[in-house]
């Protein structure tokens, strides 16, 4: 078949209708969407304003050049078509210097305009925070596939999520055990990668309280996906200040009452060897002199924790159980060992730790 | 007025050593043919499309709605690798060098290309490379460490055994293109028809000749770098290990080195094929021609100073980050000049909408979508938050898919009745471009929300409340109309290449030089060789009197190179030397080695 006018034409005037139909239609089903609760463009910190600013600054520029080249498009397509019949030879026009130097010049300024604040938030973004004031720092090590955040100075050891003040200056250390990971939480600012052999710092105020959802942005194996985290902001004062959550962190894990299943669980715990990986403070602590780093995450206020299994799954007893029976089941790849426990077993360690407050 | 029936009564000349050509086994084995190697290249673009575009779909199934579990974990990780693997290396790349070969020599005015022997062995290396790292299904499992393959998660501990044959794979087509880099810089400096200086050179032919200077040159570091990995997985080696002092970043800088380069790789070709086919159904010259290639060229060059905005968010310090945020930001500005050019070219046109038009200026506001997020990407602050987002798929998506393959499409619809002597379907070809074009903005326009909305690239699952929902259902139907338009194009190819209309040797009233020859053309392209005097010889031919192209009285001596083994048997030499790495048979590779060396000495003996 061959190329016919009237039929390409009717095609051409038809399609773009149904286009721009389906367009709506799929802008409307967006809109009416759900909650987005990890929007980078509500931002709870000082650096997520950053990157949100020039975000909105970027999208002006963007949309008023996008909207000039689809004029022009848009008009030209419409409008500078061979008519049928029409076969004289539109005018031979081989381009215009003063236009070159138009659309050369102009981009150029535009690219220092936005260039010249880009660089200033690049170092805003690379300051140190503020030593006379309040710092709470924390060394990150990601590792396959959860996070294990060191409080040095508080002397806490937990994993997967963050608590920090409200209006406090956060000094993050971070770094990796294996591959390369990255800490995303998108409502508190821009992501950074965690490479092993390297430490880099992130630091930010947060200013809203509240708990936001995060994970790892960098692929680092086959649960990369299931790898996630979580930032909870506390006020700085009252019942559920970051002082009293310290504090609270600070004790040794709960002794459970004699007789009690509790009690049988943390009898299977140390009997059927997770110490091998994981530490509890009071009960199966680390050997003096060890690093206080472990292979799996540190237990000893894990009952207290909103999630378990690296954001995955909520923290209960039927979920600790489910988890601790066969771990590769939740996680693929997961790296902890399925210990074959029985169901009852499984349930009572399970028991025990969510006595762990 | 002149035509090109002028050229019908020219004698065909004289062959000092007869080739005829014949479409049997071993002559597809054995071709030197630049036109030939093209229909391979071409071949094995389309299948890789296929392979590539099916990874896709596997892949959206499982991301279609929250907490699916059809490809988890290193599946999923597998079939995402691949499918940029595949697409960059063994599609896009292809379809580009099917392209490459078949009408730059038409182009330039030329009978083959200057090495056709070496053209020979690139392709056979190429075709091998892509069949290692597919064998890794069969004889492992997919690499699953993302075609970036970011160390050490493609290091022993971490990565199993697919990554050998993706490091090894990769490694082919890295020899291979390098060998092509140079045959085709040396082909389009020396072999130009008399009268075609460099500025009456074709854009198409111009962009190509940027792109063999990128693959020559952005091709060793990430080689390089993949020697490291291969020696760090095979021998114990410690490039990449930082409790021994290696250092993972070294892979981010040799492969983003090559990475960003390649990008252009990608994406100038297509730029190429715009610029050719918008002037043409404009019945008008492109417009601005010299800005248009100057800023090919300056893309070419700044491309090699960009590679940093790949890792704003690794740790590289402030200074390091402004830097690479100014160069990048500078390409904006060439990049836009070619967007006004081609605008300034359908302004006062007389359009003729073929299906090859239609992609043709479909790719403008499409990639100028993925430029302009690119801009958004060039600011490190912001980048912090879209690196790894489905902001940055978005991006890359419209450069890639809305950009690069659009034109790809275009330059189909346009060239193939070239080389099968029959036009495409217009009617298929129209139902393919609207499904494509809604497809790919269904799939990837609402991936800058997703980003947006904080959802990260590579998981293979993610929760329902994340409020990600909705995009990632309407992606995937996206993707399905994408598939089911390319399957109607292969359908369109493979029925209009026998029954298609006749489409002559110039079906669309062209400019250059390929279009003055029958189609498909005779074995030595041209009966005589033209003497070029403008920037559009076949135009100023038909339409501007004192500028035709004559038909010299002599009949013209020529000389063919014939088929050869040799480069095909070389190439397979060099697959085994890597089948024995992997293997640890070390005996193969010690064969592979000997058999190079042999092989190259009986090659450049032998009479041609």
């Amino acid at each position: 078949m061959t190329w016919s006018l009237p039929h390409f034409r009717r095609a051409v005037a038809r399609a773009p209708g149904r286009l721009l139909a389906l367009v709506a239609l799929a802008l409307l089903a967006i809109a009416c969407n759900e909650a987005h609760p990890r929007n980078t463009l509500q931002p709870i910190a000082d650096t997520g304003d950053i990157s949100a600013w020039f975000y909105h600054m970027l999208l002006w520029v963007d949309v008023v050049i996008l909207v000039l080249v689809m004029g022009v498009w848009t008009f030209a397509v419409l409008k500078y078509r061979q008519r049928p019949g029409d076969t004289e030879l539109p005018p031979q026009d081989f381009g215009n210097h003063k236009l070159e130097l138009i659309w050369t010049v102009l981009p150029t300024i535009i690219v220092i305009a936005i260039t010249v604040p880009t660089v200033g938030g690049i170092f805003k973004l690379a300051e140190r925070p503020d030593p006379n004031q309040k710092i709470i720092v924390v060394e990150i090590t990601g590792k396959q596939w959860w996070w294990e955040f060191d409080y040095i100075k508080e002397g806490i050891n937990t994993a997967n999520e963050l608590h920090v003040e409200a209006g406090t200056q956060v000094l993050l250390h971070m770094t990796s055990a294996d591959v390369i990971h990255a800490w995303w939480v998108p409502r508190l600012g821009g992501k950074r990668d965690a490479t092993p052999g390297r430490r880099q710092d992130m630091h930010f105020i947060a200013r809203e309280v509240g708990t936001f959802d995060g994970q790892c942005a960098e692929l680092c194996g086959a649960s990369h996906a299931l790898m996630g985290t979580r930032i909870i902001v506390h006020p700085p004062a009252g019942e559920d200040s970051y002082q009293h959550w310290v504090e609270e962190q600070q004790e040794k894990a709960k002794e459970p009452a004699a007789g009690s299943p509790e009690e049988k669980g943390r009898k299977v715990f140390l009997e059927k060897g997770c110490v091998a990986c994981h530490s509890i403070a009071g009960v199966a602590e680390l050997a003096p002199g060890a690093r206080s780093r472990t292979s799996g995450p540190n237990l000893t206020h894990v009952g207290g924790r909103t999630r378990i299994a690296a954001n995955t799954l909520e923290n209960n007893v039927d979920n600790l159980a489910k988890w601790i029976k066969n771990p590769q089941s939740i996680k693929p790849g997961a790296l902890m060992t399925n210990l074959g426990l029985t169901d009852e077993d499984a349930k009572a360690v399970a028991t025990y730790l969510f006595s762990l407050k | 007025m002149a035509s090109i029936a002028d050229f019908a009564g020219a004698q065909p000349p004289v062959y000092h050593q007869e080739r005829e050509s014949k479409y049997g086994l071993s002559d597809w084995l054995t071709t030197v043919d630049h036109k030939k190697i093209g229909i391979l290249y071409g071949i094995s673009g389309l299948a890789g499309l296929a392979v590539g575009g099916l990874e896709a779909l596997l892949f959206r199934i499982q991301l279609a709605q929250p907490d699916q579990h059809i490809f988890v974990g290193d599946q999923f990780n597998g079939l995402v690798t691949m499918h940029a693997t595949t697409m960059v290396f063994m599609a896009v790349m292809p379809l580009i060098a099917a392209i490459s070969n078949y009408f730059v020599p038409l182009m330039i005015g030329a009978r083959d290309v200057a090495f056709p022997r070496l053209n020979a062995f690139s392709y056979w290396t190429f075709l091998f490379g892509v069949l290692l790292m597919h064998s890794s299904l069969i004889f492992a499992e997919f690499p699953a460490a993302g075609w970036t393959g970011y160390a050490p998660l493609t290091t022993k501990p971490y990565g199993a055994g697919g990554i050998d044959f993706w490091w090894a794979g990769l490694a082919m087509l890295a020899i291979s293109s390098m060998i092509a880099g140079v045959n085709f810089v040396v082909t389009i400096l020396n072999m130009r028809a008399p009268g075609m200086t460099l500025m009456r050179v074709p854009v198409l032919a111009w962009m190509i000749l940027v792109v063999q200077f990128l693959l020559a040159f952005s091709f060793p570091p990430v080689t390089v770098g993949l020697i490291l990995l291969a020696f760090d997985r095979t021998f114990g080696s410690v490039f990449y290990e930082t409790s021994m002092g290696g250092d993972p970043h070294l892979w981010q800088h040799l492969f983003w080195l090559f990475g960003h380069p390649e990008v252009y790789v990608l994406i100038l070709p297509s730029m190429g094929i715009v610029s050719e086919v918008l002037p043409v159904f404009s019945r008008k010259p492109l417009f601005g021609h010299h800005a248009v290639i100057f800023s090919g060229i300056f893309i070419g060059f700044v491309g090699f100073g960009v590679w940093g905005h790949h890792m704003f968010t690794s740790g590289m310090g402030p200074i390091a980050d402004a830097a690479f945020a100014v160069t990048t930001a500078i390409i904006a500005v060439p990049t836009g000049v070619k967007i006004f050019n081609w605008l300034g070219t359908l302004v006062h046109a007389k359009m003729r909408l073929t299906t090859a038009m239609l992609f043709a200026v479909t790719f403008i506001p499409q990639f100028t979508i993925g430029g302009l997020s690119g801009v958004m990407h060039a600011s490190p602050p912001l980048d912090l938050q879209q690196h790894d987002s489905y902001f940055v798929v978005a991006h890359f998506h419209y450069v890639l898919v809305g950009g690069a393959l659009t034109g790809l499409f275009a330059g189909a619809y346009f060239y193939l009745p070239k080389i099968t002597g029959r036009l495409l379907d217009e009617t298929l070809g129209k139902i393919h471009f609207w499904m494509f074009i809604i497809g790919f903005n269904l799939t990837f326009f609402p991936m800058h929300l997703l980003g947006n909305n904080g959802m990260p690239r590579r998981i293979f699952t993610y929760p329902a409340d994340a409020g990600w929902n909705t995009e990632n259902m309407i992606g995937t139907i996206g993707v399905v109309f994408q598939v089911v338009s390319v399957l109607i194009f292969f359908y369109n190819m493979m029925v209009s290449s026998k029954k298609g209309a006749v489409a002559g040797s110039d079906p669309w009233d062209a400019n250059t030089l390929e279009w003055m020859i029958p189609s498909p053309p005779p074995v030595h392209n041209f009966d005589f060789t033209p003497v070029v005097l403008s920037e559009r010889p076949l135009w100023d031919h038909k339409y501007t009197p004192g500028f035709e192209i004559t038909v010299p009285a002599q009949r013209e001596e020529i000389h063919m190179p014939s088929y050869s083994w040799r480069p095909i048997i070389v190439s397979g030499f060099v697959l085994l030397v890597l089948i024995g790495l992997l293997s640890h048979i070390w005996a193969l590779s010690v064969v592979g080695g000997v058999g190079i060396v042999v092989g190259v000495y009986f090659w450049v003996s032998e009479p041609v």
